[in-house]
């Protein structure tokens, strides 16, 4: 898995997160930086997975309200236990990936929530609502997300991507042909 | 085998890992909680200063962004609000309409009603129901017949002046055919009874909706503006009824009349009530059919 295209894509998920929160605060409850977390942690390559689940939780607790590292931790608890998972069961199916997803958003959050109030910092957002609406939004977005990002990265989707260039390429230079 | 020793390597060390960078975390959280119990922030403003250039990157995407949805979200609103308030301009619009009908038909009826409290004539008031389909003839249909007492050539009038005569009757409606028609005739003086000499008689012009007044003498004095008044002696409109005002003199001499156009009171063309006159007018003796030296004591039989 090329590395810097995981790096493109959790820093899309990132400013996604930071952007479509400022401007409509419901998109907020979508964690697209998660989803990247998910997707990194189905591929068993667990050193990459921790780190981007490091990375992306600090990055989102920064310029947030509550303790710098808590999402950061919550993150990459995520990671690891998504990689557990699927070291031993099979999740290659899209479908088995939304229960993933789903425990996935439960995992972050309820870490998240239980370091800010042990720590002192508890959120202003009510538990039970907030945790309901982020497991709804991020399972039903980061469904299709995933299913992207496994089209993206997946060595058939390079392939199909490299032979349709291909074939654009051979198309122009027929009809350039032609034209001659 | 080298890989699948990494793979195994990987495995092994992913908790150590994992442990490591929980631990790393929970120092940043921990340093973070702790001054912000000292209210000192230090950390806090270390890391909001690296993030801030993408803070600011975003912001500024989302402010635009943001800006574009919401535009579109107050286009459909707006688009909302203005259907709306068309609605309601038109239903504005509507009572407004009626309540100037209502006013105009005020109106309208209080000059009836000081036609009805005038002295003369008994008056059956009528509403017009009906104007002649054709563009051959100025009649109007009203919705009061014999039944209502109204009989042929009876007066029809308005507070402005006279409409027209009865010239068909049913039980419950009549035609009234306009002054205005070629027609309609009626006698007719400048100025008052008794007052003027301009004497003539008025008849239609059709579809101008003017009537001309014919017969005055080129030596009365008739201006613009004067009225006209009926004098009775047609046998139809009782005398003093108003017929309307001169607009326009073609002025005769003493062999030649005048050529007078009057532009009706009654406003014809708004006719919507009109009083018809129980009017009949006073029976003329029979003119004398016989010669002036027959012996008018003795029977025919004996002539």
């Amino acid at each position: 898995m090329p590395q810097f295209k995981i790096a493109a894509v959790l820093a899309l998920a990132i400013i996604l997160q930071l952007t479509l929160g400022e401007a409509w605060p419901r998109l907020s409850h979508i964690d697209f930086p998660l989803i990247v977390v998910v997707f990194v942690a189905l591929q068993r390559d667990a050193w990459t997975a921790l780190i981007v689940g490091t990375i992306a939780g600090l990055a989102i607790d920064a310029p947030s309200g509550g303790l710098i590292g808590a999402g950061g931790f919550s993150k990459t608890l995520t990671a690891y236990l998504v990689y557990l998972g699927a070291t031993r069961i099979n999740l290659e199916n899209a479908l088995i990936r939304i229960p993933v997803l789903a425990a996935a958003t439960l995992v972050d959050g309820t870490v998240y929530f239980f370091w800010q109030r042990s720590l002192g910092h508890p959120p202003s957002a009510p538990f039970v609502q907030t945790i309901s609406y982020n497991l709804i939004g991020t399972t039903v977005i980061g469904t299709f997300v995933l299913y992207m990002l496994g089209s993206v990265f997946s060595p058939k989707g390079t392939q199909s991507r490299q032979f349709a260039s291909r074939r654009r390429g051979a198309r122009r230079s027929t009809s350039f042909s032609k034209r001659r | 085998m080298a890989a699948t020793r990494t793979q195994k390597e990987i495995r092994q060390r992913a908790p150590i890992w994992l442990v490591m960078l929980l631990f790393a975390n929970f120092v940043v959280m921990a340093v973070d909680a702790n001054e912000r119990f000292e209210q000192e922030q230090k950390f806090k403003g270390i890391t909001q200063a690296v993030i801030s250039p993408i803070q600011n990157a975003t912001s500024w995407i989302s402010s635009a962004g943001g800006g574009f949805i919401n535009q579109i979200i107050n286009f459909r609103s707006s688009a909302r609000e203005n259907a709306a308030l068309k609605e309601r301009l038109a239903q504005t619009e509507l009572e407004l309409r009626n309540i100037q009908e209502a006013k105009t038909e005020n109106y309208r009826l209080q000059g009836l009603l000081a036609l009805h409290s005038e002295p003369g004539p008994e008056k059956v008031f009528a509403r017009v129901i009906a104007r002649d389909a054709s563009v051959w003839f100025n009649t109007i249909m009203i919705n009061r017949g014999s039944s209502s007492g109204i009989a042929l050539n009876m007066p029809v009038i308005t507070p402005g002046g006279i409409v027209g005569r009865i010239v068909a009757v049913s039980p419950v409606t009549a035609q009234v055919m306009l002054i205005t028609d070629e027609k309609a005739a009626a006698g007719a003086i400048v100025g008052q009874l008794g007052r003027s000499d301009a004497l003539g008689s008025v008849r239609g012009l059709g579809n101008s909706g003017l009537v001309e007044m014919r017969y005055v003498s080129g030596l009365q004095k008739v201006e613009v503006g004067d009225y006209i008044l009926t004098t009775g002696q047609d046998g139809i409109y009782p005398a003093g009824l108003n017929v309307g005002e001169v607009i326009e003199v073609k002025n005769g001499t003493a062999t030649q009349p005048h050529q007078i156009y009057i532009r009706p009171s009654a406003r014809l063309d708004q006719l919507t009530e009109v009083a018809v006159l129980l009017y009949q007018p006073p029976q003329r003796p029979a003119p004398e059919q016989t010669l002036p030296n027959v012996d008018k004591t003795k029977p025919p039989s004996d002539r």
